[in-house]
């Protein structure tokens, strides 16, 4: 079956088969910055904003993306330069794994327009065994749209 | 000055082992054990062959009988005869795409005859125990002798039992405790993967989720007998490591398929694979008997620890097989009579490998939960009774150890200077507890090759892989530092292993102190040639006798209706000396701290009746962002450090003592004393309600 989204803000088509994952996909035409990990939807490394939102690409069949518009890392890397400088800056990674997948769910976070939004909380589904995710909330907060005069918090850590 | 290789990583252009993918790749998918232990009547792969895309499919018979490991060789490539451990290899299948591959390996039908099961390390070395392998001391580098008896992988004794258990009999005040922690998985989001192309001509191109290429290399020639020469291992980034990314894992397999496809064959495990079925930490039981007179002064220290290895030993890199946090425990006082003894047991489990401070978390867990106990034995507060007992300058640790310096009472004063209680909520307890742990600096070999382009750019060439420590970064950096260059002129570019001769890889926390001699080295070789290309090769010798110090402060509340413990905050004081990159050598502390708190309250591949039940990184959790406690670290400047560069290792110090200082807070809130890990509301509660 042919399905048609917008991948990376660009039209798009696949001739795919019903159950044919979306991670499978893009990994396969050679867009390899959407990873892997855990393959059950836990670890996030394989994030990808499906309008807008995070999803698990490791889950989610290709046809259920007929419409849609798909952003990887590859593509929001161009689209969110100071979400990037942001990351550069706080030095938010290590070994890399996650990071691709840390950047789309960054990228869905400074989108959302629901004026609560617990950092910690919206970054659970993205882990990150390297850092110890201070810097990865420090780069996104710093990243939140904000009212005039208003300044980033510290970055503490979730505990309660 | 940002990481070398952060852009790269971040908009997913950086090339890990599973993006690698050159012409005419096909995949390979294993089929795995069922059971714990069998003997193998029939591997019938027609079934997987008459599969859609399958090239080929193998079991152990239609292969060699090779075996490989780190040291001791002792891990086949397939299963042939028995199976030891559930999730071993026993077929594998090459196809088009990797779904009809593993589709073909579901086919694969294998009859078993099962057999007893050795399912823990004390069931091992019960009288009668049925061997888990007919000679394990025949193994080509094993560790152990036939009078040691079956059933063990690694034996180590340290210091003269007699005295010790003399002393603690005449102590004034003295405890007896057993400390268990579970298996857990190094946790690394990037699975085990591997891409193997065996050429016409007989030369090998692999590439690789390994920290350590060099010693594959070797690794691979002694396992498929062949010469190293032909082998090139081609740099990949490393997405994690953690101790469980250092032995050929499936690379052997790869290779034989490769060779049979006559085509390049990628080999990832699923997730479930990896947790199931690669290296994860060694269990442990450890007891635990100390001693000390009415001023608390330890008198004799005396540590017995079990470790179940599993299945093969060939995933411990020491001649030895030891850990070596279990040589050396409590290094941070001075004892003067201790003894450990460490034995490491076969079982039919999953084999057990490295993991980050092997052994240490263990051994700190045991030997710090014991010192409160021993405290509130004596009547003394915690704290008080370590600064009794550590070592201070020119004095020797338990096991004889002379540091240049020691600065134990800086960093506990560091720590206690910055704590600051936090409030808890309605109705919850609160406690703080204390934990220190010493890890010894130190430095590998390594190789850089330095070749001035036009424009005044350097390039460096590396052979240490990048797993996630930013050691690229240290290179440039020194290197800048030495020749007075911009950063930006210098390319650091990691090379395969036909390039440089030699490089011991990631691990033992020495990446920086590695670099530090060599990055000194090649400057002085290039300001002292004619701006043309130069090689080093540096292997540091007489390397001082550093230790660094790291004494954690756990916050915690605890329900006493329930036993739920959440940890407020864990505060690190790291004894230090200079810091190059202060954001990669905080993130170095507060992710090893990360590791420690799921050690402590969260991880457990529950390994029970020979097979690993959390199989999936939702059984086995992981700290996410929300999970983790709030973390603060104070460095503990102006040590001595090693090298030009004058460094101290911070990689593998802040994971060890979190655990017993969680403990030692949950302790000191609500008087419930965990002996076992993970910490869980079960467990408190049971310790708070004894039946």
């Amino acid at each position: 079956m042919i399905v048609h989204f917008r991948l990376n803000g660009e039209p798009f088509d696949a001739d795919v088969e019903a159950l044919t994952i979306l991670l499978d996909l893009l990994r396969s035409r050679g867009m390899t910055g959407t990873k892997e990990g855990c393959g059950v939807g836990v670890c996030g490394a394989c994030a990808v904003l499906v309008d807008g939102s995070p999803v698990s690409s490791c889950l989610m069949p290709v046809p259920c993306c007929e419409g849609a518009d798909v952003w990887t890392a590859e593509g929001l890397a161009r689209r969110e330069p100071a979400l990037v400088d942001a990351f550069l800056e706080h030095e938010a990674l290590q070994c890399g794994a996650c990071t691709p997948g840390q950047l789309v769910a960054a990228a869905g976070l400074i989108a959302d327009p629901t004026p609560a939004r617990d950092i910690r909380r919206y970054l659970a589904g993205n882990l990150c065994r390297c850092t110890g995710y201070a810097p990865i909330v420090a780069a996104v907060e710093e990243s939140l749209p904000r009212a005039v005069g208003e300044v980033p918090g510290e970055a503490g850590g979730g505990g309660l | 000055m940002a990481r070398s290789d952060a852009l790269d990583k971040i908009s997913g252009r950086a090339v890990f082992a599973a993006d690698v993918a050159p012409p005419g790749l096909c995949h390979a998918a294993v089929a795995r054990s069922q059971v714990p232990h069998a003997r193998l009547l029939e591997v019938d792969c027609s079934g997987a062959v008459s599969v859609a895309g399958v090239i080929a499919a193998v079991s152990g018979r239609d292969l060699p009988a090779r075996l490989y490991g780190r040291r001791v060789r002792d891990i086949p490539v397939l299963a042939r005869d028995e199976v030891r451990f559930v999730g071993e290899r026993v077929a594998a299948v090459v196809a088009e795409t990797r779904e009809q591959a593993e589709r073909a390996a579901a086919r694969v039908r294998i009859e078993y005859e099962e057999l007893p099961i050795v399912m823990d390390a004390e069931a091992a070395l019960a009288p009668g125990a049925s061997p888990v392998h007919d000679a394990p001391w025949a193994y080509p580098g094993a560790a152990v002798r036939e009078q040691d008896g079956h059933n063990l992988q690694a034996v180590f004794e340290h210091g003269s039992e007699r005295p010790v258990l003399d002393m603690l009999a005449a102590a004034a005040h003295s405890i007896d405790e057993v400390y268990t922690t579970p298996s857990g998985h190094q946790g690394y989001i990037e699975p085990q993967a591997c891409v193997a192309w065996v050429r016409e001509d007989g030369r090998v191109d692999l590439w690789m989720a390994n920290k350590s290429p060099y010693r594959l290399r070797e690794q691979l020639s002694a396992c498929l007998e062949l010469d190293p020469a032909v082998i090139a291992i081609h740099p990949v980034a490393v997405g994690g490591d953690f101790g469980g990314k250092g032995s050929p894992m499936d690379a052997p397999l790869c290779i034989e398929l490769s060779r049979l496809a006559r085509r390049p064959v990628k080999l990832v495990q699923r997730y479930w694979e990896d947790l199931t079925a690669a290296n994860p930490r060694h269990s442990a039981r450890i007891r635990v008997r100390a001693g000390c007179d009415e001023e608390g002064r330890l008198l004799a220290l005396h540590v017995d620890a079990l470790l179940d290895g599993g299945a093969y030993a060939g995933y411990k890199p020491r001649p030895s097989a030891t850990l070596h946090g279990l040589e050396e425990p409590a290094g941070a006082y001075r004892v003067p009579n201790a003894f450990v003894r460490q034995r490491i047991a076969y079982t039919h489990t999953v084999p057990r490998g490295h993991m980050r401070a092997p052994g240490s978390p263990q051994a700190t867990f045991a030997v710090e939960s014991a010192l409160d106990e021993l405290a509130a034995s004596a009547g003394i507060e915690p704290t008080d009774l370590r600064r009794r007992n550590l070592v201070r300058t020119g004095e020797a640790n338990a096991w004889g150890a002379v540091w240049q310096e020691s600065r134990g009472d800086e960093t506990i004063d560091a720590a206690l200077a910055a704590a600051r209680a936090l409030p808890v909520p309605e109705g919850w307890l609160w406690g703080s507890g204390l934990a220190v742990y010493e890890r010894l600096a130190a430095a590998g070999r390594t190789s850089l090759r330095l070749l001035p382009q036009p424009g005044g750019v350097l390039r460096v060439e590396v052979g240490m892989p990048e797993s996630g420590p930013g050691g690229h970064s240290v290179v440039r950096q020194a290197l800048a530092r030495a020749l007075e260059m911009d950063p930006d002129q210098i390319e650091v570019v990691q090379v395969g292993t036909d390039r440089l001769p030699v490089d011991d890889g990631v691990g033992g926390s020495r990446v920086t102190g590695t670099l530090s001699f060599a990055a000194a080295r090649a400057a002085e070789a290039f300001a002292g040639g004619a701006g043309g290309v130069v090689m080093v090769l540096s292997e540091p010798h007489a390397i001082p006798m550093l230790t660094s110090f790291c004494v954690q402060v756990a916050q915690v509340a605890v329900d006493p209706g329930s036993g739920q413990v959440r940890v407020l905050e864990v505060l690190t004081a790291v004894d230090a000396a200079e810091i190059l990159n202060p954001a990669a050598h905080r993130m170095q502390i507060e992710g090893a701290a990360a590791m420690g708190y799921g050690f402590a309250c969260l991880e457990d591949l529950q390994v029970r009746d020979g097979r690993v039940w959390a199989a999936n990184l939702g059984e086995f959790r992981t700290p996410s962002a929300e999970d983790v406690p709030r973390w603060r670290t104070v460095l503990v400047p102006g040590a001595v450090g090693l090298g030009a560069l004058n460094v101290k290792s911070a990689g593998e110090l802040a994971n060890s003592p979190t655990a017993p200082a969680i403990a030692n807070a949950v302790a000191a809130a609500c008087g419930a004393r965990v002996r076992d890990l993970p910490i869980t509301a079960e467990k408190v509660y049971r310790a708070l309600n004894p039946t």
